[in-house]
């Protein structure tokens, strides 16, 4: 990636040079990061995170654990509230804003967060809930959908991703890669702008792991703009349009499709020697 | 009562008093019971408002700890004098011994709620409100739907644990001259002279009221189970269950190529 900063924002338009496979998109990014930075007491986590994703972008964050990478994407719906940095999310600033840089008009919390879904590393469906009412309720709470109509699209939801037959089910009753799907599908029916994935598989047991990357290969089909945290590097090769290496809370390294045979990083080399 | 009036042979012991007795008895119960649930209601609203306060913001957070400390300490029969015959003497407001077991009630048992709801939610994982927040939902909307559901229900066996107690508390509402259970006993004692076989008798509607109420709150309990358990539970909450498997079924052919 390039970083941001080295980027004046008047160059957005140009085309693109550092994707030697496939430029990447032009235009307005749908999520720019610039120098996010975020301490939790002395530890600082993300030391200046630059990031653009455009529309239809398939974004694969990577690295070692504790380097910041569910930081970032949960920075990006102020989960975790960055420190200072500027974020931008479909062309509106909701971050804490550059140091130097005051007056910008920011947007609430809760209209970032209805324009960016997440799928979390351990699911959090409502245990409460049928895995149609998990799908149902956000609709109806968020979206104001009519009880009839909320209904039928999250059982059209489910069906996408091929649990309508687990409608009724309670998150108890559904394996991990099933209450997985339900989460990822629950996201899909608000029709997010950009949809965040926190280690999606990584609670799964191995052999479940496949439906549910199966499940976001689909979305990714349709072409959803999304970001992705993971240790999948196997996945992340295939579907990544720009890939992203952090380590200690920076980005040692950015590349765009083919970037995990072509790395030049010796880090990032070994560090993807070391899993794949 | 001095041990040497009580009566010395078993066929002293008129165990027909209580029979006869039996409607004043009851009443006194039922008065018992009408305090009691008037106050677990009173008690059930404030205690959650001051668990949330206790979670909140400081300095608020330390005026609910502070109430609930003191609160908890107070026994029911001084809170019960305080309520009836101190704030008439100090504000000149007076109660009726109905409202004032009441108020008295409420007071202490605002604080032990407050606590045992104050754990529930603290024991729904943060994830949840997590989800909530990352879906857009508001912070009221999260609170209603999302974790008041899952709090209730595990803080639900501490709630019939501290409504058995109230029940038992109103025996010192006697003093304000209440007709619970006790009131009632002290007066037939009074007639009778038999305090054996009536306290006896009062302890064993204590009893009985303490196995009857344990038995609704866990079938109680038992409704809230998921997925629903049992004929109650599926009688009271398998409608939904129901009407979203017509939806299913209403839907066109399920995706072939996901086999679950």
């Amino acid at each position: 990636m390039r970083a941001a900063t080295t980027v004046p924002p008047t160059q957005h338009d140009s085309p693109e040079t550092a994707g030697a496979h496939a430029p990447r998109p032009a235009g307005q990014p749908v999520v720019e990061l610039r120098q996010i930075r975020k301490s939790f007491g002395d530890l600082e986590v993300l030391k200046g995170i630059d990031l653009e994703v455009h529309k239809g972008e398939h974004v694969v964050v990577f690295g070692p654990s504790g380097s910041g990478k569910s930081t970032v994407l949960r920075s990006i719906n102020l989960l975790e509230p960055p420190t200072s940095g500027s974020l931008k999310v479909a062309g509106v600033e909701y971050g804490p804003g550059l140091p130097g840089e005051s007056g910008v008009k920011k947007g609430k919390p809760l209209d970032l967060r209805r324009s960016v879904g997440m799928v979390f590393q351990s699911f959090n469906l409502f245990p409460h809930l049928t895995a149609l009412e998990n799908v149902c309720l956000p609709l109806r709470s968020v979206r104001g959908v009519k009880r009839d109509e909320a209904e039928q699209r999250s059982a059209d939801a489910l069906r996408r991703v091929g649990l309508l037959p687990r409608a009724a089910h309670f998150p108890g009753q559904l394996s991990g890669g099933q209450q997985q799907r339900v989460a990822i599908a629950r996201a899909l029916t608000l029709d997010p702008e950009v949809l965040l994935f926190d280690e999606p598989t990584s609670a799964l047991d191995p052999e479940l792991v496949g439906e549910v990357l199966s499940t976001m290969r689909e979305v990714a089909e349709l072409g959803m703009t999304m970001v992705i945290v993971t240790h999948e590097l196997g996945f992340a090769r295939e579907i990544g349009d720009l890939n992203v290496f952090m380590e200690d809370g920076v980005v040692v390294e950015t590349g765009p499709r083919g970037f995990f045979d072509e790395c030049h990083n010796p880090r990032t080399q070994k560090f993807i020697s070391a899993v794949l | 009562m001095s041990l040497s009036s009580l009566p010395t042979a078993a066929a002293e012991y008129d165990w027909g008093i209580v029979w006869d007795n039996r409607s004043m008895l009851l009443n006194g119960l039922v008065t018992a019971l009408e305090v009691s649930a008037v106050a677990l209601i009173i008690s059930m609203v404030f205690g959650m408002a001051l668990a949330l306060i206790r979670l909140g913001r400081a300095p608020f957070s330390w005026i609910a700890a502070i109430y609930i400390n003191v609160f908890r300490g107070v026994p029911a029969l001084v809170s019960v004098i305080w309520v009836y015959f101190g704030l008439a003497l100090v504000l000149d407001i007076s109660f009726s011994v109905f409202q004032a077991g009441v108020i008295a009630l409420s007071l202490l048992y605002s604080a032990f709620l407050a606590e045992i709801f104050r754990s529930a939610l603290n024991a729904i994982p943060k994830g949840q409100k997590e989800a909530g927040l990352a879906l857009g939902m508001k912070p009221v909307r999260i609170f209603f739907s999302i974790t008041l559901p899952q709090a209730t229900k595990i803080a639900l066996p501490n709630v019939g644990n501290m409504f058995i107690g109230m029940v038992k508390d109103t025996s010192t509402f006697t003093v304000i001259g209440l007709l619970e259970v006790v009131r009632v006993t002290q007066n037939l004692v009074a007639e009778t002279f038999q305090p054996f076989v009536l306290y006896t008798a009062a302890a064993a509607l204590y009893v009985f009221v303490a196995f009857v109420l344990d038995f609704l709150f866990r079938l109680a309990e038992r409704t809230l189970d998921t997925p629903p358990n049992g004929a109650l539970s599926r009688g009271l909450r398998g409608r939904k269950q129901r009407r979203i498997q017509a939806l299913i079924d209403a839907q066109p052919s399920v995706r072939p190529s996901t086999a679950t």
